[in-house]
């Protein structure tokens, strides 16, 4: 009788195994994929209602108890940034000169520049679904004029890029996440690509040069290469640490995204498509 | 399974998604958060046994799969595997019965199984999966687990109220009309 049990156990889990490897590596395939797509597209529909109705409920919430614990730091914070307004009205003033100069570079060299590129205004309605993915849930979706591979910006600063979008959601993954590689530049100069670490890790640039002249709190800017999937000229970070090798042949570089990506609310997601 | 366990598995587990996505999902250690639905497939385990376990776990992965954006099946392969484990533990506890026991059973399972999902991730060729990401994420479930298993497994005693009789497993000590 135990026998028979025990057999009947490994027999459900041998068919349970088998069933699973099946689903995943029907999700490998074109038509089922965009089935199994299509199906959590649905999903992702009927829970974000519930999804946006319970984030209104809780963020004044949590915004009174933080506002709360942090009110000393966030005064110091106010005026912090009521300066750096003031620095950023004046290099706005010298920066128009050089943007008009870099925009005609850009014409020449036929790469996206990010001005005159329509805004969708969204807001984030859910943090990521998986441990193991940087991503947020954005509220607007198809219906919004969302789709995927749209890049994304907050307070002008790069962001990450739409994944999928059902017609109410769209999943941004952020470009921390371990899989995000952003072709960048470096004061203009030089071509690179940004590699997420992870959460709350620097991302770090490849092929850099030993002798390459980068030096730290250098503005990095997406370099609209690449396919032309994210469009030149948005800003991605602060370059944090440069380390050059013993031999001097390499350099590793480490930069700090411009945009604080755990307290993302709004968002700004680029009506672009690639170039053809 | 019965009919009855089909019809309260389904919809615990359904509650179990809304609630991750739109509670849990919120609650971020370090970018990770905790997860309800690896502990329904151990509180189903520990609950109704390994076949029993394994197969809510079936159902709780496919449905976890359908809010991330990652290779679908790859919860469904793990949860299966904890809630069988979870199953095959609780026959070899000595203090199988006992509520606490059974809790911390679903802990260790819950965070044995984030490990193992970091690994079929790893495996089925999704990259940056191990690492530091993968400590923050054992931490989140586990310390998620340690507030979520209790009332999971209670859930899970209710959704098999009727199998646990016939399998012959006793209402634990400290066990409510729930179980």
């Amino acid at each position: 009788m135990a026998a028979n049990r025990h057999t009947s156990q490994r027999l459900t889990l041998v068919m349970l195994v088998l069933a699973s490897i099946t689903v995943l590596t029907l999700d490998y395939h074109g038509q089922a994929s965009h089935a199994i797509t299509h199906v959590r597209n649905a999903v992702r529909d009927v829970i974000s209602p519930i999804q946006r109705g319970i984030a209104v409920a809780l963020h004044p919430v949590g915004d009174v108890f933080s506002g709360t614990i942090h009110y000393g730091s966030l005064e110091t914070q106010n005026q912090q940034l009521r300066e750096e307004l003031g620095r950023i009205r004046l290099k706005l003033a010298a920066d128009s000169y050089a943007s008009a100069e870099a925009q005609r570079v850009l014409a020449l060299a036929h790469l996206p520049y990010v001005a005159g590129i329509p805004l969708i205004p969204g807001e984030v309605i859910g943090n990521a679904t998986s441990d193991f993915q940087a991503t947020v849930e954005l509220g607007e979706g198809t219906s919004s004029g969302v789709g995927p591979g749209m890049p994304v910006v907050a307070n002008a600063g790069f962001v990450g890029t739409v994944v999928s979008a059902s017609s109410s959601t769209a999943t941004v993954l952020l470009l921390t996440d371990a899989t995000s590689s952003i072709p960048v530049t470096i004061g203009g100069s030089g071509l690179y690509r940004a590699l997420g670490t992870g959460w709350g890790r620097p991302l770090t640039l490849n092929y850099v040069a030993g002798t390459t002249a980068v030096h730290r709190g250098e503005l990095v800017y997406t370099s609209g290469l690449g396919g032309g999937a994210i469009p030149a000229g948005l800003p991605v970070g602060f370059v944090r640490s440069v380390r050059v090798s013993s031999q001097g042949l390499s350099a590793a570089v480490t930069v700090t995204p411009i945009v604080n990506l755990d307290n993302l609310q709004f968002v700004d997601v680029l009506e672009w498509l690639e170039p053809g | 399974m019965t009919g009855t366990n089909w019809a309260r598995l389904v919809p615990f587990v359904l509650v179990g998604l809304v609630f991750q996505v739109a509670v849990l999902n919120d609650v971020t250690l370090f970018g990770a958060h905790p997860d309800v639905m690896i502990l329904i497939a151990a509180g189903a385990g520990m609950a109704a046994g390994p076949q029993r376990g394994a197969v809510a776990g079936f159902v709780a992965g496919l449905a976890a799969d359908l809010v991330v954006n990652l290779p679908y099946g790859l919860s469904p392969l793990t949860f299966v595997l904890v809630g069988f484990g979870t199953g095959m533990l609780r026959a070899n506890l000595a203090s199988r019965e006992v509520e606490s026991t059974q809790a911390a059973a679903c802990v260790a399972a819950a965070a044995l199984g984030t490990l193992g999902y970091a690994l079929l991730g790893t495996i089925t060729g999704r990259s940056g999966m191990l690492g530091l990401v993968t400590v923050y994420a054992v931490l989140a479930v586990t310390l998620g687990a340690l507030v979520l298993s209790w009332p999971v497994l209670r859930g899970m005693r209710w959704v098999f109220a009727g199998s646990r009789a016939r399998l012959g497993l006793a209402v634990p000590r400290g066990g409510s009309a729930l179980s």
